[in-house]
């Protein structure tokens, strides 16, 4: 599109047509205060901090929406601007609860923020004292609408971001609420928990109940890692005090997730209940007992070095332990929760120009939450359509034109044929159907997940393998924080004459092991990991990058064999 | 030159304020070489003269009866009144109680508490101050011409604020000085 000439503050500048005021001030480096903008979604308007001057413009208008033509001419920073502004503050601060001694948010909030800057030093309007309720009723966050100022943000969050549009209005003017569905507690909606909502409130009208009172925006400080709970690999910033990881939450400017990640990655780490492994511990006739690190690692290099071993390896593993592993350890090596994709994926960007989607045979909504918001996004914004093919769970169910079983699959060729972008979702157990589509249906493409975080990483560090009981005696797992082992590798373990287990968590390892090494967890570890697309990530949690990590455990046992 | 003459008094407040104006530290002596602290609530004299002082500081929300008279009386005597604090500016962490009925607030109190014997019952001697059904802020009451707020506000603050007009200056609150919590 042409550009258009504007002037903002007296500064001339040029920016395409359609741009709104806001972002070419911001173009020009011109700040214009703002609370229910947000970068990443729609802008409505709704809170009026931002209304500007503009020449040939009868009021004031919001520089959010308001879209520049040639020859615009904006002041930012008048009298009437900066009064219209206090007004609008003195009338949010009159509306509900607003007491910043008592807040959790208070040193984060950008409501107070603004009335910092505008130094608002008193209320000029009665306070309506509302009755309004609080919802405690998820497991991981609270919804206090006392400290609400309507901005909208979570409601535009959870539609355009994650397009799950479970949140809505109800009633009019100050009386407007956030709400559920069809007004339901938050609890028992559709809501899927993955908190975009939560990090996108300007207030603290939603509490993360982790980290609430733990640290305000100046106490903390907030270290770039990847999460590494499924293969997207989505990129987050660990809130960290004290070095400890109070919060985790999205990039915004991380590929492939833009500021999304879902509640495996978001809430489940901070919340793990399992009974943590916080020593070496080996285990004799008369039970488990904790141990030196030294005498673990000997007992267990001592069965390595004589046994028939296999290494098993999670792909919550770090690259720098799986290349420790891969080129120093005896036996075979395998992967825990299977092999990489055959498919060469496409990236998760492409799943923004679909058109059409087909799922097959994975439960995307589960096993992938961020790549199910692309879908769901799609599907409510833009009209793409959804297949769900075999067995895919239910949770797409809203989104979808149309179930089919695997052996109906010649019906749908017709469809995916007419489409502009399709795009085929799978993970391991929908490879050999999609493969089979895109035989017939030429340049479709094709997002084939692995199925774990670091599947990728292990198989380039040389461990290909899926695991399967090879008749091992003696077994080294490498475990992290892995929930699910395989019954056959526990099985398998119990018969072994030797088992030990390098894990965050106990169970179920203490039934089949005879040795447990402590590791960090994965946001509490450093090293690399490369997710579906073939990407690097890094997981850096800093001050966590202790002697005793993943791969330094690794290394010393490795010197010892 | 005359000594500036400053009157204080609280209401419903916790005496934060107090201490953070007392965390002016060594600079109180600086600052009663040009004030004249004629009374305050942790001296001997609790009331402003009737003649008159040049400053008086409110700290607290209004809550009932007695308070609203202390407000009135210091606004009385007073040439410039300072609200300090966000109980006085705002009425504070005081108004938790304008969520609920009065009646439900003192049951709770006095009744209901787990602490209370079985039986008591919510005082109402005459002699004690009535409760305002809603708890105000000073400048719902009588005219403020200063607002301090914080809680407490940082003793910079109130520094800032006494030397200003000391000064002959109208304070105006701005960055590390202008805080609400």
């Amino acid at each position: 599109m042409a550009n258009v000439n504007v002037v903002i503050n007296g500064i001339a500048g040029s920016v395409p047509a359609g741009t709104t005021v806001l972002e070419a001030a911001r173009q020009l480096h011109v700040d214009i205060p703002t609370l229910c903008d947000h970068p990443a979604i729609q802008p409505i308007g709704a809170c009026r901090m931002c209304l500007v001057e503009i020449e040939k413009q009868r009021t004031l208008q919001p520089a959010c929406t308001f879209p520049v033509s040639e020859g615009i001419v904006v002041k930012t920073d008048t009298p009437a601007t900066m009064n219209a502004r206090r007004f609008v503050l003195q009338l949010l601060f009159s509306e509900r609860n607003h007491f910043c001694m008592f807040c959790q948010m208070s040193g984060s909030c950008e409501l107070q923020t603004q009335a910092y800057k505008h130094g608002l030093d008193s209320w000029r309007y009665d306070r309506a004292f509302p009755v309004l309720p609080l919802d405690a009723t998820r497991q991981y966050f609270i919804m206090d609408h006392n400290r609400c100022i309507l901005c909208r943000r979570c409601i535009r969050a959870c539609d355009q971001l994650v397009g799950n549009a479970t949140l809505g209005l109800k009633h009019r003017g100050a009386n407007t609420m956030i709400i559920a569905d069809m007004d339901v507690p938050f609890g028992e909606s559709s809501c899927i928990s993955c908190g975009t909502c939560l990090q996108v409130c300007p207030t603290g009208a939603l509490i993360d109940r982790a980290s609430a009172y733990l640290g305000a925006t100046a106490e903390v400080k907030r270290v770039k890692s990847t999460c590494t709970h499924c293969s997207i690999g989505c990129g987050t910033e660990l809130v960290m005090r004290d070095d400890r990881v109070i919060r985790i939450e999205g990039d915004w400017t991380a590929e492939p997730n833009h500021g999304l990640i879902c509640e495996m990655g978001r809430f489940q780490p901070l919340n793990d209940k399992r009974a943590p492994v916080t020593k070496p511990m080996v285990k004799e006739a008369d039970g488990w007992h904790e141990t030196s690190l030294q005498a673990a690692l000997e007992r267990v290099a001592t069965n390595l070095k004589t046994g028939k071993v296999t290494t098993v390896v999670s792909g919550l593993a770090t690259n720098e332990a799986a290349q420790i592993i891969a080129k120093r350890f005896p036996g075979a090596k395998q992967l825990m929760e299977g092999q990489a994709p055959a498919v060469t994926s496409s990236p998760l960007k492409d799943m923004d120009a679909a058109d059409l989607f087909i799922v097959v045979n994975t439960d995307v909504a589960h096993e992938y939450p961020v790549a199910s918001f692309a879908i769901k996004r799609s599907v409510h914004l833009r009209g793409a359509r959804l297949y769900l093919v075999g067995d895919t769970g239910d949770s797409m169910q809203p989104w979808t034109s149309r179930s089919i079983q695997e052996a109906q699959i010649d019906a749908l060729l017709p469809i995916i044929e007419g489409a502009q972008n399709p795009v085929i979702i799978c993970g391991k157990k929908g490879e050999a159907l999609a493969m089979k589509i895109a035989k017939v249906v030429t340049g479709i493409k094709i997002v084939d997940l692995a199925p774990a975080g670091n599947t990728m990483g292990l198989v380039q560090a040389g461990i290909r393998q899926q695991f399967s009981a090879n008749g091992f005696d003696t077994c080294y797992i490498l475990a992290a924080e892995a929930q699910d082992a395989p019954q056959e590798l526990l099985e398998a373990c119990a018969q072994a004459k030797f088992t030990a287990v390098q894990a965050s968590y106990k169970q179920p390892w203490m039934d089949i092991a005879q040795v447990i090494l402590p590791t960090p967890v994965s946001h509490l570890k450093c090293g690399t990991f490369v997710n579906f697309e073939g990407k690097t990530g890094v997981v850096n949690a800093a001050a966590a990058c202790n002697a005793n990590g993943e791969a330094q455990v690794l290394e010393q046992l490795a010197n010892l064999l | 030159m005359a000594k500036v003459s400053v009157c204080m008094n609280w209401l419903d407040a916790c005496a934060g304020c107090e201490m953070s104006f007392l965390d002016i530290d060594e600079r109180i002596v600086e600052l009663l070489k040009h004030v004249d602290l004629l009374s305050t609530p942790i001296t001997d004299l609790k009331h402003p003269p009737v003649g008159g002082c040049d400053v008086g500081i409110l700290s607290g929300a209004v809550s009932d009866s007695h308070q609203e008279e202390v407000a009135l009386e210091m606004r009385e005597r007073c040439k410039i009144l300072i609200a300090l604090g966000d109980c006085a500016v705002t009425g504070g962490i005081c108004t938790m109680r304008n969520f609920f009925p009065l009646q439900s607030v003192l049951n709770r109190a006095y009744v209901e508490s787990e602490s209370n014997a079985p039986g008591q019952k919510v005082p109402n001697a005459p002699e004690i101050a009535k409760l305002h059904q809603q708890v105000k802020a000073v400048d719902q009451i009588v005219k403020v011409d200063i607002y301090l707020p914080g809680c407490p506000p940082p003793a910079d603050a109130i520094w800032y604020v006494l030397t200003e007009l000391l000064a002959g200056r109208t304070p105006v609150l701005t960055d590390k000085v202008l805080t609400y919590d």
